[in-house]
């Protein structure tokens, strides 16, 4: 029999994680892309662009650089969905998850060695502060927290799934 | 795990999320306000607005004695001293410098990237070059060093005295001689000339005009490089290495 979805914390935490980190996602992707600007500029610009932020964390070399940014972005808009959509969950997740560890590794490594650069997390001029270390960590706790839970709860049978089954799978 | 746990987490953390997203400076806000920006109480400022006919501040050697300051407009920055920019005013790309003299990336800035955008871009007309002074507090002697640079350029002698600001900095950081720094790259003639200008203090307003400037482009940390091309704003704050920054311009040249 169909029953609706119980809402236990972990499944609370998925979805907000999901909500939460595909909007900023998509939004960090899509910022990246127009640099909030109307009309927005050629997308050869906004790139070569953010080629200036990418670059300035000093980690990276040249063909990395051009690399990360060119793709950046794109990938940031295409997980951003697929995170919303939800199939292949712990796939995207994982992905996500490791991207935004990478963020807070390079965001913090920037803190800490006082290098006066510029975040490029939105396209924008944002010095790297201890908030900003704080809101990377935050998020990157938020990711962690989601692809665990995901890995959990996928264990478990469905709970749309029917009573056989979910036997079966519990069996 | 009860309910209320279970809302109460979700609250906490929906809320810790906003505080987070909107507790970030208001960089959008301030992008799409761009120069139209209300300006913290700028201090008024008296000041000549003829235009002049030089091209460059660079390339001439101009007459000796301390002028009026000068500011004019060139494409959408207005308040540009001739003394203090480069190249044509008709060059398709604007890059606007918001400079610390005491500040170690501006340096880098300078000596690694923008000597090298001088040469190809600026002196080619492809590219004008305004540097603002834009001192920050926390550096005891770098308002000293943007009156010495200013008074300087006003004679015609700018790029020998920012390039041994530049080059000297931890020096006169550590011992707070300016004066001797820029001494040792001028003429007893020349030097007499700069000091008399950073004495009377005629070109401070324009340093204060540059401030108010940068905080109207909500500049928060130096150097901050604010580009115009096309009609665009396109304001980056930190180091830029040469090659991307060729790049960057190719590609803002390339726009049709």
């Amino acid at each position: 029999m169909m029953q609706s979805s119980p809402m236990n914390f972990r499944r609370v935490v998925i979805w907000i994680g999901r909500l939460v980190l595909a909007g900023i996602f998509i939004y960090a992707g899509y910022a990246k892309l127009t640099m909030g600007m109307h009309p927005r500029p050629p997308i050869g610009v906004a790139l070569t662009f953010f080629q200036l932020s990418v670059d300035s964390y000093q980690i990276l070399p040249p063909w990395g650089v051009q690399f990360v940014a060119k793709t950046l972005p794109f990938a940031e808009i295409a997980l951003g969905v697929l995170l919303l959509i939800g199939f292949g969950l712990r796939i995207w997740a994982t992905l996500i998850t490791l991207l935004i560890v990478g963020f807070f590794a390079a965001v913090l490594r920037a803190y800490l060695l006082h290098m006066q650069i510029n975040c490029g997390c939105f396209a924008t001029p944002e010095p790297v502060t201890l908030q900003k270390v704080f809101e990377d960590g935050a998020l990157a706790a938020l990711a962690i927290l989601m692809t665990v839970f995901a890995f959990i709860e996928a264990r478990k049978p469905h709970p749309w799934s029917s009573e056989s089954g979910a036997e079966k799978a519990s069996a | 795990m009860n309910r209320r746990a279970i809302v109460c987490g979700s609250v906490a953390v929906v809320v810790g999320m906003a505080l987070i997203w909107f507790g970030t400076p208001q960089i959008l806000a301030a992008q799409s306000a761009g120069a139209a920006t209300p300006a913290p109480a700028p201090a008024k400022v008296t000041i000549g607005a003829k235009p002049v006919k030089s091209s460059t501040a660079a390339s001439s050697n101009r007459a000796a004695a301390p002028s009026a300051p000068q500011l004019i407009s060139v494409g959408p920055v207005t308040d540009v001293d001739v003394h203090k920019a480069f190249g044509s005013k008709t060059a398709p790309v604007i890059m606007e410098v918001f400079s610390d003299f005491q500040c170690p990336a501006c340096k880098t800035l300078y000596l690694a990237t923008n000597r090298q955008t001088m040469d190809n871009y600026v002196s080619t007309g492809k590219v004008y070059l305004i540097h603002r002074d834009f001192p920050l507090p926390m550096h005891a002697h770098s308002k000293v060093a943007a009156s010495y640079a200013r008074a300087a350029a006003h004679i015609g002698k700018v790029e020998p005295v920012e390039q041994a600001l530049f080059e000297n900095q931890e020096k006169w950081e550590a011992t707070g001689d300016v004066d001797g720094t820029v001494a040792a790259v001028l003429s007893a003639a020349e030097m007499k000339k700069v000091r008399d200008l950073v004495k009377a203090g005629t070109l401070e307003p324009l340093i204060e005009k540059d401030v108010v400037l940068g905080k109207i482009h909500n500049v928060n940390q130096t150097p901050t490089t604010v580009f115009y091309a096309k009609g665009q704003t396109y304001p980056y704050a930190g180091q830029i290495s040469y090659e991307f920054l060729k790049q960057f311009l190719d590609q803002l040249l390339a726009q049709k």
